[in-house]
């Protein structure tokens, strides 16, 4: 992208091995979403809904907003869990994905309704 | 009479700042009151009762509780006297417990969701009056939302263990609220496991819905608009405001919706939604969508499911 000079950092994905690149002042997951990618599962990008879950495996980052504690509690937090939807990275990352789609209509049922 | 139509919901949010001002600005709601304990009270343009909408202070998003306005006082009594038969405990919450509201019927459906009743709310009026009254009023916000439509709820649904919480909450409000249910989706062998219901007490499709998951939550709130043409504003309006949108405009085949869907700024699931659909009534066919058909149910354009809106919520 030859007009886009933002300065930016590697984001990596460890489960799926997929890395991105995401400036200093979008979170994670719009950084994700901007390029097309796909890694991190994608909610409410609001903080509340918990499935963009992430644990920061290493780098530097920045918090965005509030995030539900229905789904990171303040001892996770610390820990390095987080939503990639509230935070923005100020060095590279490394993360996994701690979040995940919960299936409604596709789990136990004699058909799938999502194929 | 018993239930007329839903009164109001109460959300709880995460930035106070953030959620006034979306509820203000996109879906054109005006702020009427705030309480000592830092809760907002906000109305749409054609309600004519105090408010629709309460934004409670706190660290997660989802539902406190959702409340349907009675014709009578009495039959406030006689729910009561209904629902405790049932084998559900009610408590009755004093008159001021929310200001401006009489006093209120509070018991919780099987699904767990709190539920409230009450007769008496504080009448301001519609924007344009009572007499002589434009068909809209000047200085409308955003999509300009005439009023808060209905709520769907996701209940515990678990194929395996047999729990079904959406076929408990439609017998419950079937018998008990005398709500009559006008679409289902069946899925699983024969069509057997019941796991999505629209109910109404207006006539409209739906005043209530319940949808299965793996665990309680809010799935939307939605606020209904004139047309389609009121559909595509509002998704400019969030382009504009960079509102999170999650289905863009499209048409539901359950209800004949026409909608869009998009997040609140802590994430709890907004819609707008147009048309009457069709003339509810209690001796309507109900509709039936099986689980082949489940996804022109939701979207009936594509007829693919889109992940996140069957699997986030709050």
């Amino acid at each position: 992208m030859p007009f886009d000079t933002s300065s930016k950092v590697s984001v990596h994905v460890a489960q799926t091995g997929e890395t991105f690149r995401c400036t200093h002042d979008e979170s994670l997951l719009q950084g994700m979403l901007r390029l097309g990618r796909k890694g991190i599962p994608v909610g409410c990008v609001n903080g509340g809904c918990g499935v963009c879950k992430v644990h920061i495996v290493e780098g530097q980052y920045r918090t965005l907003g509030p995030i539900s504690r229905a789904h990171v509690s303040a001892e996770e937090e610390g820990r390095g869990c987080t939503l990639a939807c509230r935070v923005a990275p100020i060095t590279a990352i490394r993360l996994e994905i701690a979040g995940s789609f919960e299936k409604p209509f596709s789990k136990g049922f004699a058909g799938t309704a999502k194929a | 009479m018993g239930i007329m139509r839903i009164g109001h919901v109460s959300i709880r949010v995460m930035d106070m700042a953030a959620a006034l001002k979306h509820y203000e600005n996109v879906l054109g709601m005006k702020k009427m009151m705030e309480d000592k304990l830092g809760n907002v009270y906000l109305k749409c343009w054609d309600e004519w009762d105090k408010y629709s909408l309460i934004l409670t202070p706190a660290d997660r998003a989802g539902l406190n509780h959702v409340a349907y306005k009675v014709e009578k006082d009495s039959d406030l009594d006689e729910l009561q006297k209904k629902i405790e038969a049932y084998g559900v405990k009610t408590a009755v919450l004093t008159e001021g417990t929310l200001p401006s509201t009489g006093r209120l019927l509070q018991f919780n459906l099987p699904s767990g969701h709190e539920m409230r009743l009450y007769a008496m709310k504080e009448y301001v009026g519609t924007e344009v009056g009572s007499n002589n009254p434009d068909p809209w009023p000047d200085n409308l916000k955003g999509a300009g939302a005439h009023w808060l439509d209905h709520c769907l709820l996701m209940c515990e649904l678990n194929p395996e263990t047999g729990l079904n919480k959406v076929a408990e909450n439609t017998e419950f409000v079937s018998d008990v609220l005398d709500f009559f249910l006008t679409e289902q989706v069946t899925v699983g062998p024969n069509g057997s496991i019941q796991a999505a219901t629209w109910l109404a007490r207006t006539t409209t499709p739906h005043d209530i819905a319940f949808v299965g998951g793996p665990r309680m939550g809010l799935h939307h709130i939605a606020f209904f608009l004139d047309s389609w043409n009121d559909i595509l504003k509002s998704a400019d309006v969030m382009a504009k405001t960079k509102t999170r949108i999650d289905v863009s405009p499209t048409r539901h085949g359950i209800t004949r919706g026409e909608t869009i869907y998009f997040f609140d700024p802590s994430g709890n699931r907004n819609e707008t939604f147009a048309g009457l659909g069709y003339l509810a009534q209690r001796d309507r066919p109900v509709t039936t969508w099986d689980e082949s058909h489940l996804g022109s149910g939701i979207f009936y354009h594509t007829g693919e499911m889109v992940p996140s809106f069957t699997e986030v919520y709050t």
